[in-house]
C-alpha cells in the first residue's frame, strides 16, 4: 500500500541542525584546543549515539503530534533489564532491553491512542512507574554489573572499521529508522497522522493503531539506547537517564522535527543529537560547571522552540509573497 | 462584555451530584484509615493537611495553566531559585525583603514563560521544561551546588511553623489560595476568559478577546500562587536549597489530573484541585507510615495517576451505557 506524505513546505528547517553543529564545533575548537583531540571526538561520537537513538525515537512520537517524557526512565529500565538478561542468558539477553522499551512504548501508545489520555499525563505516569519498576528490580537502585565485562568492553571500545561494533549497531538502527519513516507504510502513516489527523480517518487508517506504533517505535529506540548505555558502562544503570527526555526532545526539535507534527528527517535528528552532545561535552571541557551546561541545554530547548516559530513565520511570509 | 458566561459542560448536573473525584477522595481516605495504622489519628490528619497545603497552593496555579490548555513545569526549579534568592538577600533586605525577593523571582520566571508562550505561540511543555532546566542550573550555580543555611529566627520560620488561632499558617494559606482560585475562576472576567481561551483560542480571538494577554496573565497569576508556596517552602527548610521540591510540577499536574481536570484545557474547578491534592497527600503520608521502599511509592503513584485518568476516560462510555440501560428500563 502506498501512502504519500505531504511535501514539507519549508526544507530549510533541516539545515538548522548541521548549521548549529558546525558553529558549535567551530566555537569550541577555537576556545578549547583540546576539544579536537581524537580521544575527545571519539567520546563525543560514542556519547552521541545514545542520545541519537533516543532522539530518533522521540522523533516518531513528536511526528505524530505527541511526545514522550518517559524515555529517560525507559533507558534506565531497559539498561537494567538488558544487564539482568545478559547475566542470565548470556549476550543475546541484551535484547531484552529493547523489548522492555517496546513494552513501555506499547503501554504509552495504548493509553494515548486507544484510551485517549493526553500524552503528557500518560507518559508522566509511565515515567514514575517505570522508575519505580527499575528500582524494584534492583533493590532500590543498586547497579547491575555485567558478568562478561570483557565482551562488553570489546563491543564498546575496540574499533572495527573505525567504529566499535556497538556503535555500528546504533548506526544500523538509525538507518532502519530512516527506512521505516520514509519507505514503510507505518512511517508514512505516522507522518500523515501528524500533518492531518482528520485526513487519516478519511483514508481509513486506524488512528489509535498508528499512534500506538509511533510510541512503540519511541519506546523501542529508548530501549536500544539503554542497551548501548549498558554495554558502554559495563553495568545496568537503574537510576540513569534523568534529563535525557529533555535532551532528546531538544535534539529532535533542533533536527527539524515539527512540534506540530508531520515533518521529520532522521539524518537531521541525528545531527541535532550531535549538537546537544557537543554542547554538553564542550562546556564540560571548558571547565564550566555542569550546572551552567544545564542552563545552556535549557536555553537550547527554548531556543529550539523559538527557531521553530521563526521557521514557521518565514514559511508564511514566503508563501504569502508567492501568491 | 460585563456578563460573559462560558457554558461549562455538565455544570448544572455537577451542582447537584458530588463529582466523582470527591467520591474517590473519600474512598481513598476510608481505605487508608482501615489499612494503615495510625492514619486516622488527629495528629496525622493535621500532618496530611500540612503536606497537602504547599502542594495545594501550587496546584491552584497549575490548575489555571491547565484550564488555559497549557502546562507549567518550571515551578519545580523556580521555588529552588526563590529559596536561594531569599537566603542570599536576607542580610541586606531583612526577612520580609528576602521573602519578597524570592517571590519576585518566581513571578519573573512565570512572566518569562507566559511571554514566550503567548507571544511566540510556543508549546507550553517545551518552554516550561526548558525553563525548569535552565532555572535549576541557575539555582545550583548561584548556590555552588550546596544548600546555604539561613539564620533560623522565629520570624523566618513563621510562614511554615507559625499558627494563627491554633491553625498552622500553611493550611490557612492553602485555604485562602483555594478561595482565591474559586473566586478568580467563577467570579472574575479574566477567569471566564481563561476557560474560553483554553476551550477554543481561535473562537476567543475571533470574538475580540486579547488571547495573548489573557494567556500571559494566566501564567503570571499561576506563578503568583507558586510564589506564596515558595515562601512557605523556604521557611520550612530554613535554607537555600538548589534541589528544593524537584517533583513539585509533576505532583501538581498529577493532582490536577487525578482531580479530574482534563489537560486539554477549558475545564477545571477548584474543588477538583482539592480532591487531587488530598489524594496525593494521603498517599504520600500512607507510604511513609507503612515505611515502604521508594520503588513501591513510585509504582503506587503511577498506578493512581494512570488508573484515575483511565477511569475518567472510561466514565463517559460507562455513564452513557448506564443512561441507555436506564432509559430502556423506563420505557418498558
Amino acid at each position: 500500500m502506498r501512502v504519500h506524505a505531504p511535501i514539507p513546505r519549508f526544507g530549510g528547517r533541516f539545515l538548522v541542525a548541521p548549521l548549529c553543529l558546525g558553529i558549535g564545533v567551530l566555537a569550541f575548537a577555537i576556545t578549547a584546543p583540546e576539544f579536537l583531540n581524537t580521544g575527545n571526538l571519539q567520546s563525543i561520537v560514542a556519547q552521541m549515539w545514545i542520545l541519537g537513538l533516543l532522539a530518533v525515537g522521540q522523533m516518531f512520537a513528536i511526528a505524530s503530534r505527541g511526545f514522550d517524557i518517559s524515555v529517560g526512565a525507559t533507558v534506565a529500565l531497559s539498561s537494567t533489564i538488558a544487564a539482568l538478561g545478559a547475566n542470565f542468558f548470556g549476550l543475546p539477553g541484551l535484547f531484552l532491553g529493547p523489548l522492555a522499551g517496546l513494552g513501555v512504548g506499547t503501554l504509552n501508545g495504548v493509553l494515548i491512542g486507544f484510551v485517549g489520555v493526553q500524552p503528557i499525563v500518560a507518559t508522566l505516569g509511565m515515567l514514575v512507574g517505570v522508575r519505580g519498576l527499575s528500582l524494584l528490580l534492583t533493590d532500590d537502585g543498586q547497579v547491575v554489573p555485567l558478568n562478561d565485562t570483557a565482551t562488553a568492553a570489546r563491543l564498546a571500545f575496540d574499533p572495527v572499521l573505525g567504529l566499535p561494533p556497538a556503535y555500528w549497531g546504533a548506526v544500523a538502527f538509525v538507518g532502519l529508522a530512516a527506512w521505516i519513516l520514509n519507505r514503510l507504510a507505518v512511517g508514512r502513516r505516522i507522518l500523515m497522522l501528524g500533518s492531518n489527523p482528520d485526513a487519516i480517518h478519511l483514508v481509513g487508517i486506524s488512528f489509535a493503531r498508528t499512534q500506538i506504533r509511533a510510541y512503540q517505535l519511541c519506546g523501542f529506540y529508548a530501549g536500544l539506547a539503554g542497551v548501548l548505555l549498558t554495554i558502554r558502562a559495563g553495568t545496568g544503570l537503574p537510576t540513569e537517564g534523568t534529563g535525557m527526555e529533555l535532551q532528546s526532545i531538544a535534539a529532535a526539535v533542533i533536527g527539524g522535527t515539527a512540534l506540530s507534527g508531520g515533518v521529520a528527517r532522521v539524518s537531521s535528528v541525528v545531527l541535532g543529537a550531535a549538537f546537544v552532545q557537543v554542547l554538553l561535552t564542550g562546556l564540560n571541557l571548558q571547565g564550566v560547571s555542569p550546572f551552567v551546561a544545564q542552563i545552556a541545554v535549557g536555553l537550547v530547548i527554548i531556543g529550539s522552540g523559538l527557531l521553530e516559530y521563526a521557521i514557521r513565520h518565514l514559511a508564511q511570509v514566503n508563501s504569502r509573497s508567492r501568491t | 462584555m460585563t456578563a460573559l458566561t462560558v457554558p461549562m459542560k455538565q455544570s448544572i448536573k455537577n451542582r447537584f451530584i458530588p463529582p466523582a473525584s470527591a467520591w474517590l477522595t473519600l474512598t481513598v481516605f476510608v481505605l487508608f484509615a482501615l489499612a494503615v495504622p495510625r492514619f486516622a489519628t488527629f495528629g496525622n490528619i493535621e500532618n496530611v493537611l500540612r503536606i497537602a497545603s504547599i502542594l495545594c497552593i501550587v496546584a491552584c496555579g497549575q490548575a489555571i495553566v491547565l484550564i488555559l490548555g497549557g502546562i507549567e513545569f518550571s515551578f519545580g526549579s523556580s521555588v529552588a531559585l526563590a529559596s536561594i534568592m531569599t537566603v542570599l538577600t536576607l542580610p541586606d533586605l531583612g526577612i520580609a525583603g528576602g521573602f519578597a525577593a524570592g517571590a519576585a523571582v518566581v513571578l519573573l520566571v512565570g512572566a518569562l514563560n507566559g511571554a514566550l508562550i503567548a507571544r511566540f505561540d510556543l508549546p507550553p511543555f517545551l518552554v516550561t521544561l526548558g525553563m525548569l532546566m535552565a532555572v535549576a542550573g541557575l539555582a545550583a550555580t548561584l548556590a555552588g551546588g550546596l544548600p546555604i543555611d539561613a539564620p533560623l529566627t522565629d520570624a523566618f520560620t513563621w510562614p511554615a511553623r507559625g499558627r494563627i488561632g491554633g491553625v498552622p499558617v500553611p493550611i490557612i494559606a492553602a485555604v485562602l489560595s483555594l478561595i482565591a482560585l474559586y473566586g478568580l475562576l467563577t467570579h472574575t472576567h479574566i477567569g471566564r476568559l481563561w476557560y474560553l481561551v483554553g476551550a477554543n483560542s481561535e473562537a476567543a480571538r475571533l470574538s475580540g478577546i486579547r488571547v495573548r494577554l489573557t494567556i500571559f496573565a494566566g501564567y503570571i497569576v499561576a506563578s503568583g500562587f507558586c510564589a506564596v508556596a515558595s515562601v512557605i517552602l523556604t521557611s520550612r527548610v530554613g535554607s537555600g536549597q538548589p534541589g528544593l521540591a524537584p517533583n513539585l510540577p509533576f505532583e501538581t499536574i498529577a493532582a490536577c489530573a487525578i482531580g479530574g481536570i482534563p489537560l486539554s484545557g477549558g475545564q477545571g474547578r477548584a474543588s477538583q484541585v482539592v480532591c487531587g491534592v488530598l489524594i496525593i497527600a494521603m498517599m504520600n503520608n500512607a507510604v511513609v507510615l507503612l515505611n515502604l521502599p521508594v520503588a513501591y511509592q513510585q509504582l503506587m503513584m503511577a498506578a493512581v495517576i494512570l488508573g484515575t485518568v483511565v477511569l475518567q476516560r472510561a466514565s463517559g462510555p460507562i455513564q452513557m451505557a448506564w443512561h441507555l440501560l436506564a432509559r430502556r428500563g423506563g420505557t418498558q
